[in-house]
């Protein structure tokens, strides 16, 4: 279609064209990404296979110090006189040594490591009246995927420590001089800096987010619920079992409630976050305008409830909307209702309350976004709208929109995702109630994923299926993450603004 | 080398003879987890037990407030880090003997708890064969708390509600909770019980919900959610303007406090020309299974005291906890209490409360949720029925296979 052709188009259709558009690029972007992870394993795998090429090559043409290296990690750097880099190759090999190896075979990698594929084998049992704990397999699997961190981590420091030796060989030959210890630690606060400021960090991250969460993926394929709960009893691999009862749709199964969860999951991010964006944005045009009075005031009001905790404010006002709470009291008092309104019973009453007051704790934020970048606008803009002859709305849709929008853009999108994933609202409010015989696993009509998730881990301690959600809690937010950010014209026209 | 074999040879006669001398008492740390209203009263009567027995002088004995709802999770959650003694009601127990939570009563002693509590808690502490729990209290039932000057008659549930309603007051009862829920099912001839093997895996079920008692309890339900007084809940302090509420012992004190000189407490009272029944309750004290001999003689030792007659008349007088020992509560005072002698009557028409799957109370409240949502309102009987069969089929997924 040539640019002429789209122009004739009326609005639906452009509309129409332009998803299909989106759809249809859609394969040819997914290709790409594959094709890009393909070479960057392609890449890697190269990588490796040098690596591997190269430490042959350096075994076999090294000198005697060297090939001592490949045993006795930092031998070379030690006899080069590079005693600082040394001690710290060899320390890392004695500790690890100790570490996979220690006499004490409880607390030995190599006896995690060899329980890895099992979990644990031996049963907690009774000595008398007297209990004699088993295989603790929440340890063994903790433990061995540390020990696999470690593993790693070792192989690639001895692969470092053997590249030293060829480097050393190779400075040593064309005369010149190695660094000595001093040296290096200068250039760590020099030109080494940054290896410096992110070995803290790195560590940090490695031990405390990425360790967990591989750990957390890993349970999602165990069978770790109540009654498989160590010390007691053991737990063990059983593959994709977990997300076939939460996806699948047998009357066992949760499927049919995760589909429900999930879809109420998404209506609920959606309104909570435009009808606060575009009730928030409303609200700040309105106290801006020219001609009200006491404006900060009217701000100082809204931004009162942000002064207030959610835990005191949210149990305050969900207990106002209860069959015996000040609102159904009141009614009743003035004869306006007969019986008390379902705001917590019914499920439908109960999703629409819970947006309602979500929008009355969200707009007072958006209020104060807003009436920052309200003020940024250029005037001139409005004035040329208002000689051209538009009116109050078309400037809206035309100027105001447009421009907050692309400010905002991002801000959107990190608050769905947010709201996706907002648990205090829900809980505080409703605790995913009402609940339903159509409805399994203790979900409610309110619950979101991650109420749903935190009912599983702390009511039932249902772990496994926790983590199942867990991951796709993940799955949903990044693929809406990823469509939409390439959808925001933040991104996309970086210019249109400036 | 004769010399460091004879050396070896003090060191363990030494070691043997430490551990002997250790045998008998227990000097180490003991965690106790009450609700928070007996901290200070467990307290009192921890120090008896070491006046009275003084090898067990020495013992440190921690005591920390932790619910009876929440013990049991935060038992299964970490056993390691759990209390050794701890508090816990009836429901929770096939939970804590799945997850390996709590320790067989010692068999000394399960003689004696059968011989001196009532047959109901010994029911409630049983998996099987084996004893798992120490009986505490036998008064956690529901009856009927109300305003005399707004109830005139609390014999019957419509006669309530239009009391209530004239009055403009409200009749709170929690039935969306598998445990007020019974009142109707059971009170309608229904039954809903599980067989428990020793493990603590529940494999059979007796249920007769989805039939015509079942349907006549489920439309009983439906009827008091339509009445504009009806309000869903059994707290009494977190109620407004209240007329009558279905709620337990533990709320005398506030009831009186709420309903003044107008406090009375009943019986269930009768619905649809059935009369409610259900649930008989209990408190129960576990042991944490130990890795040590002496400190799990301690504990057995501590928990037997602490449930004994004595000790049970004490909590009664101190905190108004209903005993379940037999002897104690042939006692005047317990006799004379009037919440007590309400749910006495009332537990005539209820059956002792067995063990049922933790799911069991989630499924219940979602029943409950559909009846005051209003889901059935327009359901006829066979619409019920169905209902009641799905029920009951969901109950049988939760057998252990």
């Amino acid at each position: 279609m040539t640019d002429l052709e789209y122009l004739k188009l009326s609005k639906p259709a452009k509309m129409g064209y332009k998803t299909r558009k989106f759809f249809a690029a859609l394969p040819k972007k997914l290709v790409g990404v594959c094709k890009k992870l393909g070479q960057g394993i392609i890449h890697a795998g190269a990588g490796f296979i040098r690596g591997c090429k190269d430490t042959v090559q350096t075994f076999r043409t090294g000198d005697w110090k060297t090939k001592l290296s490949f045993l006795v990690m930092g031998f070379g750097s030690f006899a080069r006189g590079q005693w600082g880099r040394g001690l710290l190759f060899f320390l890392f090999q004695t500790v690890f040594n100790i570490f996979m190896f220690m006499p004490n075979a409880q607390f030995s990698g190599c006896y995690y490591l060899g329980k890895l594929s099992t979990l644990g084998t031996v049963e907690t049992y009774k000595e008398g009246r007297r209990t004699v704990y088993g295989d603790n397999s929440f340890f063994i699997l903790l433990y061995g995927v540390l020990t696999l961190f470690f593993i790693v981590a070792f192989i690639y420091t001895w692969y470092v420590n053997v590249k030293q030796n060829r480097l050393s060989e190779m400075i040593l030959k064309s005369g010149h001089k190695l660094k000595s210890t001093k040296e290096d630690v200068s250039a760590l606060m020099d030109s080494q800096f940054h290896k410096t400021l992110l070995a803290l960090p790195t560590l940090g991250v490695t031990i405390f987010t990425i360790l967990p969460i591989l750990f957390m993926i890993l349970v999602a394929f165990t069978n770790f619920d109540a009654t498989h709960q160590p010390p007691s009893k053991l737990f063990t691999w059983v593959g994709w079992d977990n997300f076939r009862q939460l996806l699948s749709t047998d009357t066992s199964s949760y499927g049919n409630t995760f589909s429900q969860v999930l879809l109420w999951t998404l209506i609920w991010a959606f309104f909570a976050t435009f009808l606060n964006y575009f009730l928030g944005m409303l609200v700040a045009i309105m106290i801006n305008k020219k001609g009200i009075k006491l404006k900060k005031m009217w701000r100082t009001i809204l931004v009162m409830t942000i002064a207030i905790p959610q835990f005191v404010s949210l149990l305050y006002v969900s207990k106002m909307f209860a069959a015996d709470g000040l609102i159904n009291s009141y009614l009743m008092k003035w004869g306006w209702i007969s019986s008390p309104l379902p705001f917590w019973t019914n499920p439908t009453w109960a999703r629409v309350t819970v947006i309602v007051i979500n929008v009355w704790i969200g707009i007072p934020y958006l209020m104060l976004i807003a009436t920052g970048i309200l003020m940024n606008i250029p005037a001139d803009l409005y004035e040329s709208a208002r000689i051209d002859g538009a009116n109050a709305f078309q400037m809206y849709k035309k100027i105001t929109l447009p421009y907050m929008l692309f400010v905002t853009g991002p801000y959107l999108l990190t608050s769905f995702t947010g709201n996706i994933n907002n648990f205090n609202v829900i809980f505080l409010l409703s605790q995913g109630k009402p609940l339903s015989l159509e409805l399994s696993g203790n979900a409610g009509y309110t619950d979101l994923l991650i109420t749903w998730l935190y009912k599983m881990t702390v009511n039932d301690t249902n772990y496994k299926l926790a983590a199942v959600m867990g991951i796709l809690v993940f799955v949903v937010t990044a693929v809406i993450n990823l469509i939409v950010y390439n959808m925001i014209p933040s991104v996309k026209n970086e210019e249109d603004f400036q | 080398m004769k010399k460091l074999f004879s050396l070896m040879l003090a060191c363990i006669m030494l070691l043997s003879l430490c551990s002997f001398a250790m045998a008998d008492g227990y000097s180490g740390e003991l965690k106790i987890w009450v609700a928070e209203a007996v901290v200070d009263f467990t307290q009192q009567q921890v120090e008896a037990f070491k006046a009275l027995h003084p090898e067990y002088a020495d013992m440190t004995v921690v005591i920390q407030p932790v619910g009876e709802g929440d013990a049991a999770t935060n038992m299964i959650t970490d056993v390691e880090a759990g209390a050794d003694l701890f508090a816990f009601a009836q429901d929770q127990l096939s939970r804590l003997v799945a997850a390996g939570a709590v320790e067989e009563v010692e068999p000394s002693n399960a003689e004696v708890v059968k011989a001196e509590n009532d047959p109901g808690s010994v029911g409630a502490v049983m998996m099987g064969d084996t004893m798992y729990a120490y009986p505490m209290t036998s008064d956690n039932g529901y009856f009927l708390y109300y305003d005399k000057s707004v109830v005139t008659d609390p014999s019957t549930l419509e006669q309530i509600l239009a009391d209530c309603e004239a009055a403009g007051k409200s009749f709170y009862m929690e039935i969306n909770s598998g445990w007020y829920q019974t009142a109707f099912f059971f009170g309608a001839g229904c039954e809903l019980t599980f067989d428990s093997n020793d493990e603590g895996q529940l494999i059979g079920m007796n249920a007769s919900y989805a039939s015509e008692e079942g349907v006549k309890a489920l439309k009983a339900m439906i009827d008091l959610h339509k009445s504009p007084a009806f309000v869903n809940g059994s707290s009494i302090s977190n109620a407004t303007n209240i007329g009558a509420i279905v709620d337990g012992t533990w709320d005398a004190t506030a009831a009186k406090e709420v309903f003044g000189d107008n406090y009375a407490t009943a019986k269930l009272p009768t619905v649809a020309g059935f009369q409610m029944g259900g649930f008989g309750g209990f408190k129960m004290l576990g042991v944490k299974p130990q890795t040590d001999d002496d400190k799990l003689a301690a504990c057995d030792a501590l928990a037997a005291y602490l449930t004994s007659e004595e000790v049970q008349l004490a909590r009664y007088n101190a905190v108004g906890w209903g005993p379940s020992n037999l002897n104690a509560q042939k006692n005047e005072a317990v006799q004379a209490d009037e919440a007590l002698s309400a749910l006495a009557e009332q537990l005539a028409f209820c059956a002792p409360q067995g063990q049922y799957p933790n799911d069991y109370w989630s499924l219940a409240t979602a029943l409950g949720d559909d009846v005051i949502g209003g889901k059935l309102d327009d359901a006829d009987d066979a619409a019920l029925l169905e209902v009641l069969k799905g029920f009951e089929a969901t109950c049988e997924g939760y057998l252990s296979k």
